[in-house]
């Protein structure tokens, strides 16, 4: 759990306004990350659903579109895992330290 | 079925071992419920690895991929990419907010009495239709593989979970988990070598063998969900279902802080993603080495498949191999299932315990030594409760309860979730409108469908996701209009953004 702080309202607002940044900068890489998947897997599924025979479509010998596009989404959700735990680590975790830091410092008795 | 027995017990007489030495480190509330969120990230991903495999998964994916091809692969996928939900946006706010339970996370944001009480039903829902067919399928599963009968195989299952959470809480409850996942995995990476082996290391050889016995039919979606929206209603359950399991999401509390919590989801990407994709190359392989008439005959709904397999793999019927292969694998199914079941039960006795008696009856005025034990006697009564609702459930269909749990998850659990972390308008009206919109419809639905009236059927899908969801989130946002302006509640927000996003809790 989280520690508990006293701090004055001024500093409590520099933190909040750190963690609008936060969210703003995980909803830049979010965004479009959750759209990928979503579109690649669900996509997928309506196609199972409406597009039986294109999902028949060989491509290596008795493979065909369908298994190679399940293939694909499972590379897909282990590549967006990797570069989500970079973006994360390079981007989100700064910011939110620098929020943590803010409130912690700003608590402590001057 | 002697070498089943044998491998079994030892299996067995190690979760004892570590229930043993769990309950030594198991005195405070935070030891009972979140192992003193002391994991590392690995020993985390192992065990929600442990966790979310179900027997379902370890058996039934390897048999739908057997018997209908295509359909079975794509069941084994989307829980896998259900995982990229939970790691976006799920895993570190969980982390950040909440200490034992789904409830902890909307209490802290809406405060209200109300709003806990939903939360509680959507988790004592979700957990007892997974529960239920759960020891139903424990029962089938340890007859058909030691010879015991139904009844007492649910009672054995039964008292190992509740000797586990009650003794040892989340640590106990997590070795096993662990164990559980590395003797799935091995067993799992053990019989793909084998199966590459037989093939040249070319798993292509494997859809030529299927099509040529089966037809290319067999590898073209459809043969298991004929209706295209059910096809749409899986993908969504799963992908947003996971994120409302609380049995799944308390294991984030298990490790000290968000990092952990994200580099954990990393590891059972991997781990559990692995074995996915394995059951699809471990189906073929039955279909085409076994035969669908052999895996048929041994159960209809496929789910001796692996064994089979695993029998055929070590040598055959009657051979010390293939003997070994079958017990091996036959009691990696027991162990999943026990893993499982004391994870259901866990995080149900902390919705009873922590969030029903400690935090709504009681206000939060309940001594630390006192609530674990409350959490004990808990874990008790809802185990009692298992075995008995497990031993009531023999003969009757339970399989719509898996749809329901997933789909309550999905169309109740999630629209709570994800709008309390990140909608500042929402309130306690919309928790109460989403759970219970969710809630009702996922029912409902899931009871006129297929799964349970069968022909009669007044709707057409067997899983009812696809419509549910949008109606739980629907609920959600009606509840919030029509509750009106919580000014309290909004301005709070930012006090609860900066806890979600670093862990600093402000008040």
């Amino acid at each position: 759990m989280g520690k508990h702080l006293d701090r004055n309202e001024a500093s409590l607002e520099a933190a909040h306004l750190s963690v609008r940044r936060l969210i703003a900068e995980k909803l830049r890489y979010l965004v479009p990350m959750t759209m990928i998947f979503m579109v690649s897997y669900i996509g997928l599924t309506a196609l199972a659903g409406f597009a039986r025979e294109l999902m028949g479509t060989r491509v290596v010998g008795s493979l065909n579109l369908g298994f190679v596009l399940i293939a694909f989404n499972y590379l897909l959700s282990w590549v967006l895992a990797i570069t989500y735990g970079r973006i994360a680590a390079d981007k989100f975790d700064p910011l939110a330290a620098k929020a943590a830091m803010e409130t912690t410092e700003l608590g402590k008795p001057r | 079925m002697n070498l089943t027995l044998g491998i079994f017990i030892i299996i067995l007489l190690i979760t004892l071992a570590i229930t043993y030495w769990a309950a030594k480190r198991t005195s405070t509330t935070a030891d009972f419920y979140a192992a003193d969120s002391a994991l590392t990230a690995a020993q985390n991903g192992f065990a929600l690895a442990g966790d979310w495999c179900s027997a379902a998964a370890f058996l039934g994916f390897t048999g739908l991929t057997a018997l209908y091809g295509m359909d079975g692969a794509f069941y084994a996928l989307g829980p896998l990419v259900a995982f990229c939900t939970v790691l976006f946006l799920i895993a570190e706010p969980m982390r950040n907010t909440g200490k034992y339970t789904l409830g902890d996370i909307i209490r802290s944001r809406m405060q209200t009495r109300t709003s806990l009480l939903a939360a509680i039903a959507g988790t004592v829902v979700v957990n007892f239709a997974y529960l239920m067919p759960q020891m139903a399928g424990a029962g089938v599963l340890v007859r058909l593989l030691t010879g015991i009968s139904y009844d007492w195989a649910v009672i054995f299952v039964g008292v190992s979970m509740i000797v586990y959470v009650a003794f040892g809480g989340m640590l106990a409850t997590t070795w096993v988990q662990i164990v559980k996942a590395v003797l799935m995995l091995s067993a799992g990476a053990i019989i793909l070598l084998m199966i590459l082996s037989l093939v040249h290391f070319n798993p292509l050889t494997l859809f030529a063998a299927a099509e040529q016995k089966y037809g290319a039919k067999y590898l073209l979606p459809g043969n298991y969900l004929k209706n295209p929206f059910d096809q749409i209603s899986l993908g969504l359950g799963y992908t947003l279902g996971l994120a409302g399991l609380p049995h799944v999401m308390t294991r984030f509390y298990t490790v000290p802080d968000a990092k952990t919590a994200r580099r954990s989801v990393v590891w059972v990407m991997f781990l559990a993603g692995a074995f996915f994709a394995g059951t699809t190359l471990f189906g073929l392989a039955a279909a085409d080495f076994v035969g669908q008439d052999v895996i048929r005959a041994a159960d209809k709904g496929g789910n001796l498949t692996l064994p089979l397999l695993a029998q055929y793999l070590g040598g055959g019927k009657g051979t010390f191999g293939g003997d070994l292969m079958l017990g091996f694998v036959a009691a990696v199914a027991v162990a999943t299932i026990l893993a499982v079941v004391s994870a259901l039960t866990l995080s149900t006795s902390g919705a009873i315990a922590h969030d029903f008696y400690v935090n709504w009856v009681k206000r939060g005025q309940v001594e630390g030594k006192r609530e674990v034990w409350l959490a004990r006697i808990a874990a008790v009564a809802i185990g009692a409760l298992a075995i008995a609702l497990g031993i009531l459930a023999q003969g009757v269909n339970v399989a719509v309860l898996v749809i329901l749990a997933i789909c309550v998850a999905a169309s109740a659990n999630f629209p709570v979730l994800i709008l309390s972390l990140f909608w500042r308008r929402f309130n306690t009206g919309g928790v109460v409108g989403g759970m219970t919109v969710g809630l009702v419809s996922s029912v409902v639905l899931a009871m006129i469908g297929p799964a349970m009236r069968g022909a009669e059927a007044l709707w057409p899908l067997v899983n009812p996701t696809v419509v549910s969801l949008p109606l739980g989130f629907l609920g959600a946002v009606l509840g919030t209009l029509m509750w009106g302006r919580d000014a309290e509640n909004e301005q709070r927000f930012d006090a609860f953004l900066l806890q979600v996003h670093t862990g600093v809790a402000s008040e």
